[in-house]
């Protein structure tokens, strides 16, 4: 063991030293940022909101000048990291990549330790991306009509990537929308759900698109609809759930910045600017393609009417359905 | 099957550039470093190393993945035999029998076995992989929550046989396992079981976290304790190879064990680690020696071992066949794909075919190189039990914290795994085994899921296990397990039969 600790600990040392060569050096004391920037991302590695997360601080960096850092802090739903980001030092230091379901759905469900309406400070939106109508051989219907005419019959049953996820979400609404009743299957993650859809265990699904969009093209799911306002680049002959005869429902995963209540006024504009300037770069517009999200360019104020918009929208939902834990 | 061989021709082309085979073995070196390392597992390594295969093409980055995948599997099960520390669930099987192995001084037998192996269990998966790979996924698919939860039934009928000691022991640490499985926020409600408001424990207890705990830090505390027993197991090392004849022995083992592991990897919701807990089962049962098992027999080693490694690399087939991920390093590959413009799914192999079949061929290739970096490691390896343990145990405490806090940047996880190195080292005073445990804790949370599932789709009736046949048919051949352990138990007496069975 002793070789390998001196291997992976001159392995981490070149890590560090690279990290400092890459680091802009300070200009000045006062001029933000002075050090590396931490991203929190309340969730593991390797998912839909970390992919995002980490294409968006590579750009910011170098909007911004300075390092921005990506930091995982897991669990509870996604309540830790909100946790995290409201006790940090409001100084500009410390950000989240505030979502849809920590912002918008938890505070309807969970006993929060921290509010995200009263410890967070919204300071620009990212982007938005649309969920997917998926059904598999289990429902034999070829549009969102059918789904419904069929949900009359007998009860349907979807899948979801958990409990108060943005697909079991999603999935309610429509249910709620379109008047008919649907039953809940939880699965740990959106993968083993698409999994059972596929093996005709269970009759629909209301998820993201990166987690289906393979299976749809080729043909191994039906896509129904998109749930966006608009239809979606990468499935172009797939309508709008709006176009498919269910009006006025919509549902998408969305993420946005935020930081700690009482960040100083010219950080916000800094980082407000720094994000409007990296949402224009067509690089990185292609990239959020990838993960099925397009960009959604919002100041201060229209994020944070809209954050209230959804929370009271989804407040409505999750009423409706029950699911409050405490 | 012409065409097999020239798909595998064609991967091979792929796989063997030069660029290619030395991305493979860094993977496999970065693998079996990380694996070695008691705490930082595979899932940490890839999504730490997702950003810089960026600048790799597709290909090769996915090989380089891969190779630290199995690499990482390999890896492992050196900790498990030399420190008794299994980082992951599938290391457990491998850490009763070979950590036993090597306090008889039979280090190098235990580590020769498992790498033969999980050689030959990686050269049968590739064939596997490239021959029955569609096949193998429709069987993947007939497994819906009812069936998945009647194989766990009859998997859980079969652990009962893990244990060496009294069977009411065993049987209360596999409850004690299922038991652990349950805290954490329910899945269909959220709302929080056993928690006792604390945080840390919303989504449950990681199983790094209590095998860290129960094996490593336990281990850590009865060989402080107990200073001679470790000091005598200092003093003999025994030969480092493997003789014909202990080959021989253990080839049926391995093919049994890498038959098991190559059709569990396939299953979703992370069927491979079924695998090596089925091969044990299967071992001891056959064996003419059941006696030895769970005191250093070697097929106890060599047949869960190859079945690890088989189902390591079986799991990649629905990832390959359908673009669906079976496990979180697989659901890292996905990332992967993605951050490269591949989407995953069936038209990967049509579109992709030198990804595909490369992939296929660089994992022959990899499993090549892990025997090549692994069999003149073995010596190092050995040595290494002659360090002194009052150097050995801080380096093994400092490198479980380090990886214990990588799980989720957080010290609450490194405090959960302290206190469960005290219930392990209770546990060892009280003589309970702590792997019914670990095989209770793993198979509980997929038990409750499924069942749950199953529940929920066929609006509570408990019928749907029997009506699908495939449900009806494992259940049975669970019960019939269960009459076949239970009868010559009636005759003998029932604590007898399973210290000797």
């Amino acid at each position: 063991m002793t070789l390998q600790t001196t291997r992976r600990f001159a392995l981490a040392m070149c890590g560090a030293a690279l990290a400092m060569s890459i680091a802009t050096p300070v200009l000045a004391q006062d001029a933000y940022p002075s050090k590396p920037v931490t991203l929190v991302v309340s969730y593991a590695a390797g998912g839909g909101t970390d992919a995002i997360a980490r294409v968006f601080a590579a750009r910011l960096e170098k909007a911004l000048g300075g390092r921005v850092i990506v930091e995982n802090r897991p669990g509870a739903a996604a309540n830790i990291g909100t946790e995290v980001a409201a006790a940090a030092d409001p100084d500009g230091y410390t950000l989240l990549i505030g979502n849809q379901g920590p912002m918008a759905v938890n505070p309807h469900i969970f006993k929060l330790k921290a509010d995200p309406e009263t410890a967070l400070d919204p300071i620009a939106m990212i982007a938005d991306a649309s969920l997917v109508v998926v059904v598999g051989p289990r429902l034999e219907v070829n549009t969102l009509g059918e789904l419904v005419e069929a949900a009359k019959s007998r009860e349907l049953v979807y899948g979801s990537a958990g409990n108060a996820s943005a697909s079991h979400l999603g999935a309610l609404l429509l249910g709620q929308t379109a008047g008919i009743k649907v039953k809940h299957v939880p699965y740990k993650g959106a993968g083993p759900a698409v999994n059972d859809l596929v093996g005709g265990h269970i009759d629909f699904m209301v998820t993201t698109i990166p987690s289906a969009i393979g299976l749809i093209e080729s043909g191994t799911l039906k896509a129904l609809a998109v749930t966006g306002e608009k239809r979606f680049d990468s499935l172009p002959d797939v309508p709008t759930a709006i176009e498919a005869g269910v009006s006025g429902y919509t549902a998408s995963a969305w993420y946005g910045l935020v930081g700690p209540k009482g960040m100083p006024a010219e950080v916000k504009s800094k980082l407000e600017a720094a994000t409007s300037e990296t949402l224009g770069d067509a690089e990185f517009v292609e990239k959020l393609k990838k993960d099925g999200a397009v960009p959604s360019s919002m100041g201060p104020q229209a994020f944070s009417d809209f954050m209230a918009k959804e929370r009271a929208r989804w407040g409505g939902v999750v009423k409706a359905a029950d699911i409050k834990v405490e | 099957m012409l065409d097999v061989f020239i798909n595998l021709g064609l991967g091979l082309a792929v796989a063997l550039t030069f660029k290619n085979i030395a991305l493979c073995f860094i993977g496999c070196l970065i693998g079996t470093l990380v694996g070695v390392l008691p705490g930082v597992g595979p899932v940490a390594t890839i999504a730490i190393l997702l950003p810089v295969t960026l600048s790799l093409d597709p290909t090769g980055s996915l090989i380089m993945l891969a190779g630290i995948y199995y690499g990482a599997q390999y890896g492992g099960s050196t900790t498990a035999i030399l420190v008794n520390i299994p980082g992951e669930a599938t290391a457990v099987v491998t850490a009763i029998d070979g950590h036993k192995m090597a306090q008889n001084g039979q280090a190098g037998l235990a580590l020769g076995l498992a790498a033969i192996g999980s050689f030959v269990a990686g050269t049968v998966a590739t064939i596997v992989i490239a021959a029955l790979g569609v096949p193998m996924t429709r069987m993947g698919l007939l497994f819906g929550p009812a069936e998945y939860f009647s194989l766990m039934i009859m998997g859980l009928v079969f652990a009962v046989v893990l244990a060496h000691g009294s069977l009411v022991k065993a049987i209360a640490m596999i409850l004690l396992g299922v038991l652990l499985s349950c805290v954490g926020a329910d899945m269909e409600t959220g709302r929080e079981r056993m928690t006792f408001d604390f945080g840390m424990l919303h989504d449950g207890i990681e199983f790094v976290v209590l095998a860290m705990g129960i094996f490593g830090f336990g281990e850590i505390f009865k060989n402080l304790a107990d200073p001679e027993s470790r000091d005598v197991v200092r003093s003999r090392i025994g030969r480092l190879w493997p003789t014909l004849k202990e080959l021989r022995e253990n080839t049926a083992p391995i093919l049994r064990g890498t038959f098991l592991g190559s059709i569990l990897g396939v299953l979703p919701g992370n069927g491979a680690i079924l695998g090596p807990f089925a091969s044990y089962a299967v071992e001891k049962r056959l064996s003419k020696r059941p006696q030895d098992f769970g005191h250093g027999a070697p097929a106890g080693v060599a047949g869960p071992e190859s079945a690890n490694n088989a189902g390591a690399q079986t799991s990649f087939i629905p990832l390959l066949t359908l673009g669906l991920p079976p496990n979180a390093v697989m659901a890292l590959m996905v990332g992967a794909m993605m951050i490269q413009g591949i989407v995953p799914g069936p038209q990967v192999i049509e579109r992709n075919p030198e990804l595909f079949w490369g992939l296929v061929a660089s994992m022959w290739i990899g499993n090549l190189m892990l025997v090549i970096i692994n069999l003149p490691l073995i010596g190092l390896w050995v040595k290494l039990l002659r360090v002194p343990y009052r150097l050995l145990f801080p380096a093994i405490v400092c490198f479980c914290c380090i990886g214990l806090y990588s799980i989720a940047n957080d010290a609450a996880q490194v405090m959960m795994a302290a206190f469960f190195g005290l219930v392990g080292y209770a546990l060892y005073k009280l003589e309970f085994e702590p792997a019914p445990l670990a095989l209770g804790f793993v198979l509980g949370r997929l038990l409750e899921e499924k069942l749950r599932q199953a529940l929920i789709i066929s609006d509570g009736s408990p019928l749907t296990f029997l009506q699908s046949p495939l449900s009806a048919a494992l259940l049975a051949i669970g019960v019939l397990a269960l009459v076949v352990a239970v009868l010559p138990a009636m005759r003998r007496g029932r604590d007898d039969v399973f210290k000797e069975a």
